[in-house]
């Protein structure tokens, strides 16, 4: 790992720090506001790539452990890794990793921006929904002694949400793949 | 901007070394779900409640912190209720709690600093088997504080430049622009860390 894709990731761990900061927003048809934090996942993996993506997240979540509120609402601390949604926390190191990784096999240079958009997408959710899902639910069953399947059933009403902001998150990685890519240099 | 969630004081695990704590609290965390005794698991939440409580917080304060995880705990509190029995939902209820509590006291009296010599000591071994370099950690954490500001200003400035025209601000305007100009500068930072030797190659 060169120095700048180390300078790559801790930007990105910056920026999904500020994206923490700034206030939740009301999109479209769904109700609630939704915090621009929640797409990091998306975004690391399609914008920086695999390996630089889920270190962004190892540093995100280092910051959360030693006590840093970096966390959208002010949260951080151990008692957030260890309470029932710690998993998802978790999760998002794998998630961006996925993301990224089949970003960087889905996407190039050249392809049209439909078939861009759909890579991009395919991988959002693979990596940002599925990937982070299947960590963080058996996370909280175990927690809580919820069974899993209720947990499961809980979590379906996120995902309208989550379809969303994989579309607002291939968004901003077409923008960055044209104005500034930096995916094709895989770390 | 950002403020650690560290609190000054002299207690027993302001003086503990950052390891112990770090392997108490592990290891109390999953002994604790061994335990399914309510009145046990409800002692334990005794002892961890007022070992936070003591460290000088200030009841809102230690409120405040850890309002989001509560709600949370509270919410499937009361889903056990109703899917599982009143019973276990106590037990898991008492039991999350006391983890709660517990880990909010080692972040309370740990330092950053400590926290990132701790892991920085930790990191030595994989060095040594050559799989990276444990003062990459450092650097890369003090890039990370350096640049918050810096990027919440340029969101300022976006936000700025959305009014003068009149838009409202959506998230597909400004993801692109502020992840952009921000990435961009990584080549001159990585310039000036290497011109500086700061990675020593």
């Amino acid at each position: 790992m060169i120095t700048r894709d180390l300078v790559l990731s801790a930007l990105f761990t910056a920026i999904i720090i500020v994206l923490g900061l700034i206030p939740p927003v009301t999109l479209g048809f769904i109700p609630v506001p939704i915090t621009a934090q929640s797409m990091g996942v998306m975004l690391a993996g399609t914008i920086i790539g695999a390996r630089r993506g889920a270190l962004a997240y190892v540093l995100l979540v280092v910051l959360v452990a030693v006590g840093l509120p970096v966390l959208s609402g002010g949260r951080g601390g151990l008692n957030v890794l260890m309470g029932p949604t710690g998993g998802y926390i978790i999760g998002w190191i794998l998630g961006s990793f996925a993301t990224g990784y089949l970003s960087e096999r889905l996407v190039r240079d050249g392809q049209s921006a439909l078939l861009q958009a759909a890579g991009f997408f395919a991988a959002s959710v693979a990596g940002g929904i599925i990937v982070v899902y299947a960590i963080g639910m058996p996370w909280v069953s175990l927690m809580t002694g919820t069974p899993f399947s209720k947990v499961i059933f809980g979590s379906l009403a996120f995902i309208p949400g989550d379809l969303l902001k994989a579309a607002i998150a291939i968004l901003a990685a077409r923008a960055v793949m044209v104005g500034y890519p930096l995916l094709p240099q895989r770390a | 901007m950002l403020t650690s969630l560290y609190v000054e004081g002299t207690s027993f695990l302001h003086r503990m070394s950052v390891r112990a704590k770090l392997a108490g609290l592990m290891i109390i965390g999953l002994a604790l779900f061994l335990v399914a005794n309510p009145v046990a698991l409800g002692f334990a939440l005794l002892v961890t409640a007022t070992l936070y409580l003591r460290l000088g917080l200030g009841v809102g304060e230690a409120f405040r912190r850890l309002r989001p995880v509560l709600i949370t705990i509270a919410f499937f509190g009361l889903v056990n209720v109703v899917v599982l029995s009143p019973h276990e939902a106590l037990t898991s209820t008492l039991r999350l709690l006391a983890i709660l509590f517990l880990a909010a006291s080692v972040t309370a009296t740990t330092t950053i600093a400590d926290f990132i010599d701790t892991i920085t000591a930790l990191l030595v071994p994989l060095e040594r088997l050559g799989l990276m370099k444990a003062a990459d950690g450092g650097l890369a954490f003090g890039l990370v504080l350096r640049f918050v500001p810096d990027i919440a200003l340029r969101y300022a400035v976006l936000k700025e430049a959305h009014a003068a025209r009149g838009l409202t601000l959506k998230p597909q305007t400004i993801l692109g622009p502020l992840i952009i100009s921000t990435l961009k500068e990584a080549d001159s930072i990585a310039e000036a860390i290497d011109a500086r030797g700061i990675r020593g190659q």
